[in-house]
């Protein structure tokens, strides 16, 4: 094989969740009436911000080698807070501040101190006590959706204070601001991970954690500092969720975390820890907001959205592993 | 041959739970000079290396570096004290690039609005330097490790050692992987390096290995130091007498 087409495959591999966006929706522009128009498109990008923006959180763990089950119940705690304490009406308190637009920073400091000190408390307990992630977040995932039904007794919240809300209204080039808030967190993370040092050593703990330990890396920081953002992430996602919804219900963003697993592995990151990048993760996230959008258009009943999901994951997995073998031949 | 102590061990000892791995190791490491470790599987001497570069902590005993009382709690802080180690089983992260792991846990930044991003190129610029000094080949820089042979996989892993050197080098059995022509050239590293006064210790199984390259000869045996002999007066049968524990020559803590 010549240099060339052997660096044009690599490119292929390394992107591969691009084209097959690119191929899905050529497929369904071609295929399903009315999805060929701008304003489907723009639906995709603005649907896909929660679940984007929760799935940056969880590929960081993933590609640290480890597992955070919890960010879905972090992202209805933070957007439950905010409800309670931004909303007018049911268990909302419609705290009023001056001037108004102080409810933005406030909210978004809420959100994200309670994700923060959920991410925190599980990465204290598996990296200092040496807690399996997968139970830990597991037992966070339970009892943080425990405490959203305790706060709210099972009511919800609604009417979302309007300045907090002008987010979701408010259109810039024909997208809401949180869909923007999402891009932008993606570009942000995706820097982190591919331009500073605490990135690599990120790459590098996923990769070989003993051997970061043995050139000095301070793995045990890096991988509680991964936790808390995750965490942070997850809140961020949970305060979108809250202006989506104008409140928080007790039963918010649940299934969230399986829709944000099959977005990080199609979009390539291995659950074994050490591989992937984040701009595949998006490219995920969208893949599943163009699917969703493919089936209700076609007027297909939702539970089917389920079936497909779970065969697209399985399909991903598999793709992995087929990536890996051609890899492996082009080395 | 009277070199100053770089590194000395005073009754290092190791327990874990009832097992005593190490009994109460004594010897000292010279500037500059090249230390063979010797025993049989099992006698301690990678408990010992460990212990020295921060990944375990002594039972009891005193280290003394440079003159001066020191303990590694972590490798960071070995490091710091200018102590590099080169692991039996390597130390590299197949999931990333040749300059990445040549500069894991030290990576050069340059500053983008005042804001640290990694600067790759530099960085190439170094490690190409560093690997055409040695005669290393390695395609591309930007390979991940886990296209590249055990032997490459190696090669990098000295030259790491033997770029950034520090003051005090450890090696557990560093030529496992490699042919007869990069052990050469690997035995001839440790010899540069050490003329630079750098310290080494050097774990092999490899009796041919040890008298090629090292100035002194520690055994160990059962947690114990067995013998400690300069290359020039001792022979392979004498020593493999002492691993073996047939002979006791020369035993006794070095000063």
């Amino acid at each position: 094989m010549n240099p060339s087409t052997r660096r044009a495959l690599e490119f292929v591999l390394d992107n591969l969740a691009w084209f097959m966006l690119l191929a899905v929706l050529v497929v369904f522009s071609a295929t399903v009436p009315n999805y060929f128009q701008p304003g489907i498109f723009a639906n995709i990008v603005e649907a896909s911000s929660v679940l984007g923006v929760m799935s940056i959180g969880l590929a960081l763990v993933i590609i640290a080698g480890h597992m955070d089950l919890s960010v879905e119940s972090v992202a209805a705690l933070s957007a439950m807070a905010v409800g309670i304490v931004f909303c007018s009406a049911g268990i909302g308190i419609g705290v009023q501040l001056t001037p108004d637009w102080l409810g933005v920073p406030v909210s978004l400091l809420i959100a994200i101190a309670v994700g923060g000190a959920v991410g925190a408390i599980n990465g204290l307990l598996i990296v200092k006590l040496k807690m399996s992630a997968f139970i830990v977040t597991l037992a966070s995932y339970i009892w943080v959706r425990g405490l959203v039904l305790a706060l709210s007794g099972g009511r919800s919240a609604q009417d979302l204070a309007p300045v907090i809300r002008w987010f979701g209204v408010q259109r810039l080039l024909g997208l809401p601001l949180t869909a923007w808030i999402a891009i932008a967190s993606f570009v942000v993370f995706s820097t982190i991970m591919s331009k500073t040092r605490f990135g690599r050593h990120l790459i590098i703990i996923g990769g070989n954690e003993n051997a970061a330990f043995r050139a000095g890396i301070k793995v045990d920081r890096i991988l509680i500092l991964t936790f808390v953002l995750a965490g942070a992430v997850a809140a961020l996602a949970g305060w979108l969720l809250a202006i989506r919804t104008s409140g928080a219900t007790a039963n918010l963003g649940i299934g969230l975390l399986f829709n944000a697993f099959a977005a990080v592995v199609i979009g390539g990151v291995s659950l074994k820890g050490g591989v992937g990048a984040l701009p595949g993760v998006y490219a995920g996230v969208l893949l599943l907001s163009a699917i969703n959008t493919a089936i209700n258009l076609m007027g297909l009943p939702a539970t089917s959205t389920q079936l497909i999901h779970g065969l697209l994951v399985l399909a991903a997995v598999l793709l992995d592993t087929l990536k890996h073998q051609l890899r492996q031949k082009l080395a | 041959m009277t070199r100053e102590p770089l590194l000395v061990l005073d009754n290092i000892t190791k327990k874990y739970g009832a097992i005593e791995a190490l009994k109460g190791i004594s010897f000292a490491i010279g500037k500059g000079e090249v230390v063979a470790l010797l025993g049989d599987n099992g006698a301690g001497k990678s408990t010992l290396v460990k212990i020295i570069a921060g990944g375990l902590e002594p039972t009891s005993g005193r280290m003394l570096f440079e003159g001066r009382e020191f303990l590694a709690r972590t490798p960071s802080e070995a490091k710091a004290a200018g102590i590099e180690t080169v692991y039996q089983d390597l130390s590299l992260a197949t999931n990333v690039d040749v300059v990445a792991n040549f500069f894991m846990g030290r990576e050069l930044t340059r500053r983008v609005f005042g804001v640290p991003v990694l600067d790759e190129k530099a960085m190439e610029a170094v490690v190409a330097a560093a690997l055409a000094s040695a005669g290393t080949r390695i395609p591309s820089l930007r390979t991940r490790v886990e296209h590249l042979s055990g032997g490459q996989r190696q090669a990098i892993e000295l030259n790491r050692f033997v770029h950034w050197g520090g003051k005090l080098v450890l090696l557990d059995e560093p030529f496992a992987a490699l042919g007869v022509e990069q052990t050469r050239r690997g035995l001839d590293m440790i010899k540069h390096v050490a003329s630079q006064g750098i310290g080494v210790v050097i774990i092999t199984h490899i009796m041919q290995q040890a008298f090629q390259v090292a100035d002194r000869i520690v055994v160990i045996r059962q947690g114990v130091v067995a013998g400690d002999v300069d290359s020039s007066q001792t022979s392979p049968d004498a020593v493999v007498r002492m691993i073996t524990g047939e002979t006791l020559a020369g035993a006794g803590p070095a000063g």
